[in-house]
C-alpha cells in the first residue's frame, strides 16, 4: 500500500538522522575497531624491546662446572622464540660483563652456588633493577629444568633417549559423533571451530542490542506521537495497522542498517593486513566459518525483531507520557534480557536442556536456536518448529499488538490497568 | 443534502456516557458552531465524526453515507492541543501528512508554500516546529489540516493562543473555505467568535444537548431584558418605573434590566422628561449570555 511506503520511509529518514542514532551508532563503530586492533597493538608495543633483540644474559663461572657449560650450549626448541642469548664470562668483574651492564647491553648475570649433590647448583640471577622479566625467566627455568636432566641422567641414558623426554607431548581432540560418516565428522569438526564461538558470541551481541536499541526506539516514537497529539492527526489519516507496521518496519530498516554498519566494521578491521596474524595467532580461520548460522542468524534476527518490537509498540501506545515510558517497557526489556542471558552464560554448554527449552520459548528462541544453530547440536525439524513456533507467536502479537494500539494510542491520562485496556478494547469494534 | 449528519449519536466511556443522542446537521459551505463547557463532550463528538471513535448508537453520515476509509482524504483536522513533531522542519512533516491524505509529494509541496505565502511566513518551510512560537506553531497546525483541501475541516479550539492579529488571519482563511464549500465543525470558547462565523450551533452540557438551531432564532426565543440608556444629564427615578428590575450606573449612562419588554418603553419616555436622550437601545441578549444561561439552568 502506498501509505505504508510512505509512513516507512518517514520513519526511517527520522530515525537515521536522529542525533542519538548517529551518536551510538558511531561509538559502538569506536569501540569495535579499538577492541578489534588491541592485539595488534599490544604485539607492536611488546615487540618494539623484546622480538628486535634479545636479551643478552651473562653466566658467570669458572670454567670446568658443568651446568655451566650446558647451560651455554642449550638452544631453544625449533619454532619457539629464542628471546635469551647467553655468553659465559670468567667472573663478575670481568670487564666486558661490566661495560656492558654499564650500557644496558647485558641485562644481567648468572651466577652459581656451591653444589650440593647432584643436578645443578642453586643459581643466582644479577641484574641492576633486580627484576627478572617473565619470558627470561620462563627460558632459564626450561633451560635450566633440562640442564638439570642431562646431568642427572648423564651415562644412564643415551642422548636419543634425554631428546626424547623432552619431546612435547601432544593432546589431540576429537567429538564423538553419532553417525561418523565423512562429511559429518568434516561439519562437526568446522563446527568446532573458535570462529563459530566467536561469530555466535558476537551475534548474540549485536542482534541483543539491536534489538533492544531499536524496540526502545519505537516505543518512544509511539508516546511521542502519542503526546504530541499528532497521532489523532495520524490515525485519521491511516489506518492503526498500516501506521504500526509502517512504523515497526521503518525502524527495522534502521536497525539492519546499523548492524550492516557493525559488520562492515568489523569486516573492515579483519581486513587490514596487520590483523590477518592476530587473527591466526587465535587460531581463528574465517574459512572454516559455518556459513549456516549467518543464514539461520538473518532469519531468527528479523522474526525476533518483530517479536519485540510489537511488545514495544504495544506499550508504548498505553503510555501517555514520554517519562513514563521507562517503566511500562521494563517487563519488556526482562524478557529481552532472558533471551540474551540464557544463551550467552550457555556459549560453553549449548546443549543444556535450557538451552533445549529455551529455543521452542518464542520469547526466548531467536538467540537461544541461534547458539544451537551455532555451536550445539541440532535437528532441522527443531529449527523448523522453532521457527514455525515463533512465526505464530508473531502473527497473535501483531493482532493484539494493533487491537491494543488501536485503543492506547486515544487513551489519555494515567497508564490505564490491563483491565481497563481490556474494557476499552472491547469497546472499538474493528 | 447535509454534508454531515449525526443522528442520536451515544458514546459511553464504562458507565460514563460522553455524549447522549445528540442530532446535527452540516451544510456544505456551513460553519457550524459546537459549543460547552469543558467535558461536555465536544471533542467527543469530533472525534467520532473524523472515525477515531465509533459511536455506540446513532448513525453519522457523509453525504448520505457511513464512515468509510476513503473519507481519510476528504477530512481535516486541527486538534486542540496542536499534532506536530516537534523535532522535524515544517516541510518534512507538512508533506509527509499531505501524502498521508492521497496527495502526491509535489502537490502537497506546492499547497505548503502556497499557505507558507498566504500567512506570510515563507521562512518557516526550512524550520523545526519547536523553533516556532506557539502561535506560529498552530499556524502550521492550521495548514497541516487543510493542506489537502479537505471537505470536512473540524476545528478543535482553532483560535486559542492566538494573537487579534493571527485570529483575524485565521477567521478570513476559514470564511473562504467556506465560501468554498468546505463543511466546518467548529469548536470554541470565544463566543463571539461563534457570532461573527456560526449560523447554526449546538450547546452541549453534560453530554446533553441543550440548545440547537439557528443563532439567530435562538437569539429571538430569548427574552431581551436588557436596555442601554446615555443622556445628556442625569435622570433620576429610574428603578420605580414599573417592569424595571435593577439600575446600574456606568461611566457613560446606564444599564437597565427589564422584565418585560413593554418597560423599555417607559424608560424612553422618563428618561425624555428630564433630559436630552443620544442612546437607547434594547440590546439582545449575547451569545455569551445564552451560553451562561443554558448551562447555568441545567447546571440547578
Amino acid at each position: 500500500m502506498n501509505k505504508l511506503g510512505t509512513i516507512i520511509g518517514f520513519t526511517f529518514k527520522n530515525k537515521a538522522r536522529t542525533k542519538s542514532f548517529t551518536v551510538t551508532t558511531l561509538i559502538i563503530v569506536l569501540l569495535i575497531t579499538i577492541g578489534m586492533n588491541i592485539p595488534y597493538f599490544i604485539d607492536k608495543f611488546n615487540g618494539e624491546d623484546k622480538a628486535a633483540e634479545a636479551a643478552r644474559i651473562g653466566v658467570v663461572a669458572d670454567s670446568g662446572i658443568p651446568a655451566a657449560e650446558l647451560l651455554t650450549a642449550y638452544t631453544a626448541p625449533e619454532g619457539s622464540d629464542n628471546k635469551v642469548t647467553l655468553e659465559s664470562f670468567p667472573s663478575a668483574e670481568d670487564a666486558a660483563l661490566v661495560k656492558g651492564l654499564d650500557e644496558g647491553d647485558i641485562e644481567g648475570y648468572l651466577t652459581f652456588g656451591t653444589a650440593g649433590g647432584e643436578g645443578v647448583p642453586p643459581v643466582t640471577y644479577h641484574s641492576k633493577d633486580g627484576e627478572l622479566d617473565q619470558d627470561v625467566q620462563m627460558y632459564l627455568q626450561t633451560a635450566l629444568q633440562q640442564v638439570n636432566t642431562q646431568l642427572i641422567a648423564e651415562g644412564k641414558l643415551t642422548p636419543e633417549e634425554v631428546t626424547a623426554m623432552f619431546a612435547p607431548v601432544s593432546i589431540e581432540t576429537r567429538q564423538l559423533s553419532g553417525s561418523a560418516t565423512g562429511a559429518d565428522t568434516a561439519a562437526q569438526e568446522e563446527e568446532d571451530s573458535p570462529i563459530n564461538f566467536v561469530i555466535v558470541y558476537v551475534l548474540l551481541m549485536l542482534f541483543f542490542l539491536s534489538i533492544m536499541l531499536t524496540g526502545n526506539m519505537i516505543a518512544a516514537e509511539v508516546t511521542a506521537e502519542k503526546s504530541s497529539r499528532i497521532m489523532e492527526i495520524l490515525i485519521t489519516s491511516a489506518s492503526p495497522l498500516t501506521q504500526m507496521f509502517g512504523k515497526v518496519i521503518g525502524v527495522f530498516l534502521v536497525g539492519l542498517m546499523q548492524i550492516g554498519i557493525l559488520v562492515a566494521t568489523i569486516a573492515a578491521n579483519l581486513l587490514l593486513p596487520h590483523n590477518a596474524g592476530v587473527l591466526a595467532d587465535f587460531d581463528l580461520d574465517l574459512s572454516q566459518m559455518n556459513y549456516g548460522i549467518l543464514v539461520y542468524g538473518l532469519i531468527l534476527y528479523i522474526l525476533g525483531f518483530f517479536l519485540y518490537a510489537l511488545m514495544y509498540a504495544a506499550v508504548g501506545s498505553i503510555v501517555s507520557r514520554t517519562e513514563e515510558l521507562g517503566q511500562a517497557t521494563m517487563p519488556v526489556m526482562m524478557i529481552g534480557f532472558v533471551n540474551y542471558y540464557i544463551p550467552t552464560f550457555s556459549v560453553a554448554a549449548p546443549d543444556t536442556l535450557l538451552v533445549k527449552i529455551a529455543s521452542f520459548v518464542p520469547f526466548t528462541s531467536p538467540l537461544s536456536m541461534l547458539l544451537r544453530i551455532g555451536i550445539g547440536e541440532v535437528e532441522v525439524w527443531e529449527i523448523a518448529l522453532s521457527l514455525v513456533i515463533l512465526v505464530v507467536t508473531i502473527l497473535f502479537f501483531a493482532w493484539l499488538a494493533a487491537k491494543i494500539y488501536r485503543t492506547g494510542v486515544l487513551m489519555y491520562g494515567k497508564r490505564p490497568s490491563i483491565k481497563e485496556i481490556r474494557k476499552a478494547m472491547k469497546a472499538y469494534k474493528f | 443534502m447535509e454534508a454531515l449528519k449525526l443522528e442520536k449519536v451515544v458514546k459511553q466511556y464504562g458507565d460514563k456516557t460522553a455524549v447522549n443522542g445528540i442530532n446535527l446537521k452540516v451544510e456544505p459551505g456551513e460553519i457550524y458552531g459546537l459549543l460547552g463547557a469543558n467535558g461536555a463532550g465536544k471533542t467527543t463528538t469530533m472525534r467520532m465524526v473524523l472515525g477515531l471513535i465509533y459511536p455506540d448508537g446513532g448513525k453519522i453520515l457523509y453525504n448520505g453515507k457511513p464512515y468509510s476509509n476513503e473519507l481519510q482524504h476528504l477530512m481535516g483536522y486541527l486538534p486542540e492541543e496542536r499534532g506536530l513533531y516537534p523535532k522535524v522542519k515544517v516541510s518534512e512533516q507538512i508533506i509527509y501528512l499531505g501524502k498521508l491524505r492521497g496527495m502526491s509529494s509535489a502537490d502537497a509541496d506546492k499547497s505548503l508554500r502556497y499557505w507558507l505565502d498566504r500567512f506570510e511566513v515563507p521562512e518557516y518551510y526550512n524550520k523545526r516546529i519547536e523553533e516556532l512560537s506557539k502561535g506560529n506553531q498552530q499556524k502550521m497546525g492550521f495548514v497541516a489540516a487543510v493542506i489537502h483541501k479537505p471537505k470536512f475541516l473540524i476545528l478543535d479550539e482553532a483560535f486559542s493562543g492566538l494573537d487579534p492579529v493571527n485570529v483575524e488571519l485565521l477567521k478570513d482563511t476559514v470564511k473562504e473555505l467556506r465560501d468554498q464549500g468546505t463543511s466546518i465543525l467548529f469548536s470554541t470558547h470565544r463566543m463571539e467568535h461563534v457570532e461573527e462565523l456560526c449560523r447554526n450551533i449546538t450547546i452541549l452540557h453534560r453530554s446533553n444537548t441543550v440548545v440547537q438551531g439557528d443563532l439567530r432564532e435562538i437569539k429571538k426565543g430569548y427574552p431581551r431584558e436588557e436596555v442601554l440608556l446615555r443622556t445628556a444629564g442625569d435622570v433620576s427615578g429610574l428603578g420605580q418605573i414599573p417592569g424595571v428590575r435593577s439600575v446600574q450606573r456606568t461611566e457613560r449612562g446606564y444599564v437597565l434590566s427589564i422584565g418585560e419588554l413593554a418597560a423599555a418603553q417607559r424608560i424612553l419616555q422618563h428618561a425624555l422628561g428630564q433630559s436630552e436622550v443620544e442612546h437607547f437601545e434594547i440590546k439582545e441578549p449575547t451569545l455569551n449570555q445564552i451560553f451562561i444561561r443554558a448551562v447555568g439552568e441545567s447546571n440547578e
